[in-house]
């Protein structure tokens, strides 16, 4: 009886996790040929019709400078979709070149660990939100589009590797002190075989639970620091800086519709969400 | 026996004493380090050592001077910022420049908004978050559990300067967003937790016993906890500072968060070193704390 529970109970977190993959993969389908489905450029302003209502014209309507709303989510999902994981890519690849430092591999053993570990904590208790005044500051007016949002997301990444860098060497400890990596170090293994064959499967399960933790926390962090207007410059759009439209409640009760990139943003997410819950046993690993 | 048993003990205690040391060296490292850094960056980013009051026609040649010599004084950071530490142990943070009033003032009224906040926020959250982990374990419904998932998965899935944003044009209080931006951060860990203890012999055989509900949460699944739960309070204090300086900025709550952004904005220099350094010596205090008290409990929920 327990045994077809379970069974039952896993076929239904399966098609939840199918369903979500689904969302997923139309979401970045549809993301990656928004240009091509979207009907205007999404800077392009009508000034005959700032602020109108949706319609056949507009489909979500514009904002208060003609600009057509759903071209400009369709480029939006893009940013967000795309450049969040590359983000996380970034941070998971620095933590996992630091980690070692900070589980104390390396010469200086004695000295590099306290170091690492002091370093990784100012990371992560100095309040990065100045990182992004200062690059928002010492961007000229004239920056490309592509440049902005490759320095707003990659300082993003580069911000962020002091957490997975923890999880990283408290995962290199318990390697290292586990009873196999004892016993491949006393049969004579060579240590680059043991990190390459042995440990690397162990840290790679880690690194993939930690690019799934991050994805979703740079989508919420590149929403707020959009709020803030600290996060993708104009007149490119991204969830973010079209969520600031949100300031107006006199806007949200003139047009629902710009509550569409917030529905949009709070369905990834709980796929996001779906897919790390699902994939409970490289999360135990941390 | 006594000899093996004192000899482990005082192992133990110098093994304490050593990572209370080790933790004490490095929380004054990570300050000094972190409010260097956090200078340097306000220092050299665009427009620092611009100074509208060189252009200010109201004041004298005399204090344009001043102001001058002030900022070149600034402008030399090590120098600024060793003289500022020495002062700052003192308890003199210096002027602030954009709001021109001792920053220890200012520290103190915001500190006292952003603690409260805080305070609110994480005790709200792991209330919440604690019981609505207890109806996904405890009674063993399966749209219980469901429910209880779902709520703090949509609650996570938003955005908490949006939450808080709602929450504010709407005139209720920005603490509730807090709570909810903190719950379903806590209700995983929270969750894990109680399914362990829930899930052990002793209890199992306790309930067997016919033990009351709430002596059996309270014998076999808090106390066991406090450890973990210690740990989490800790960690749960450093991710809600990190989501209030967003919520401050948005609503205009004048605490710590509105005044590092504001502080940021103008460049203002002696007003952002003394935040910097509160708020890593808060941070890394709570953080290690969580850790110190987390290391020997379970780290695997910690």
């Amino acid at each position: 009886m327990t045994i077809s529970f379970n069974k039952d109970r896993m076929r239904k977190a399966r098609s939840i996790r199918l369903a979500a993959i689904l969302v997923l993969a139309a979401f970045t389908v549809g993301a990656l040929l928004g240009p091509l489905l979207a009907p205007y450029s999404y800077d392009h302003q009508f000034r005959d019709a700032p602020s109108a209502s949706p319609g056949r014209r507009f489909l979500l309507g514009t904002d208060e400078i003609g600009r057509d709303r759903f071209s400009r989510l369709l480029y939006a999902t893009r940013i967000s979709i795309v450049l969040a994981p590359a983000a996380a890519v970034i941070s998971v690849a620095l933590a996992l070149l630091l980690a070692p430092l900070a589980a104390g591999f390396g010469p200086r053993r004695r000295f590099a660990r306290p170091a690492m570990s002091v370093f990784t904590t100012i990371c992560l208790a100095l309040p990065w939100i100045f990182l992004f005044i200062i690059l928002r500051a010492e961007l000229p007016l004239n920056t490309g589009p592509v440049v902005s949002i490759l320095a707003t997301f990659g300082l993003m990444g580069i911000a962020g590797w002091a957490w997975p860098a923890r999880i990283f060497s408290a995962s290199i400890d318990r390697i290292e002190s586990s009873g196999w990596m004892l016993h491949a170090r006393a049969a004579g293994i060579p240590p680059r075989r043991i990190a390459r064959v042995y440990a690397w499967p162990h840290l790679r399960a880690v690194a993939i639970a930690q690019f799934r933790i991050l994805v979703p926390a740079y989508i919420l962090a590149e929403a707020t620091l959009g709020l803030l207007g600290l996060g993708v410059p104009e007149p490119l759009p991204s969830w973010g800086n079209l969520l600031s439209e949100l300031r107006h409640p006199d806007l949200i009760r003139h047009n629902p519709w710009v509550l569409t990139p917030l529905v949009l943003l709070v369905i990834v997410m709980i796929c996001l969400e779906i897919l790390q819950t699902e994939n409970a046993p490289a999360k135990e690993e941390q | 026996m006594t000899a093996d048993g004192s000899s482990w003990l005082s192992g133990r205690k110098s093994g304490i004493s050593a990572r209370l040391v080790h933790g004490f060296l490095s929380l004054i490292v990570a300050v000094v380090l972190g409010g260097f850094i956090a200078s340097a960056l306000v220092r050299y980013s665009p427009g620092f050592d611009v100074d509208e009051n060189s252009w200010n026609p109201a004041l004298s040649e005399h204090t344009r001077e001043a102001l001058h010599a002030r900022r070149e004084y600034e402008n030399r950071l090590p120098l600024f910022y060793v003289r500022y530490l020495g002062k700052a142990l003192h308890g003199d943070f210096g002027e602030s420049d954009s709001f021109h009033v001792p920053v220890a003032d200012l520290l103190r009224a915001s500190a006292a908004v952003t603690l409260r906040l805080m305070v609110a926020g994480v005790a709200g959250g792991l209330l919440l978050g604690g019981c609505l982990a207890w109806l996904a374990v405890w009674p063993r419904r399966a749209s219980l559990e469901i429910a209880s998932a779902s709520l703090s998965g949509l609650l996570l899935a938003l955005p908490p300067a949006v939450l808080a944003l709602f929450f504010f044009l709407s005139n209720a209080p920005v603490e509730i967003a807090v709570i909810l931006a903190i719950l379903p951060r806590v209700f995983g860990t929270m969750r894990a937790l109680w399914s362990d203890l829930y899930g052990s012999g002793a209890l199992l055989a306790a309930r067997a016993r016919g033990m009351s509900a709430s002596t059996l949460a309270w014998r076999y699944v808090l106390l066991p906890a406090a450890p973990q739960l210690i740990a989490l309070i800790g960690v749960t204090l450093v991710m809600a500072f990190g989501v209030l300086i967003p919520i401050e900025a948005i609503c205009g709550v004048p605490g710590i968060g509105e005044l590092t952004w504001r502080a940021a904005s103008s460049r203002d220099l002696p007003l952002l070193c003394g935040l910097a350094l509160i708020i890593t010596l808060v941070v890394a205090f709570v953080a290690s704390i969580g850790e110190f008290v987390g290391a020997d409990n379970s780290p695997e929920i910690v």
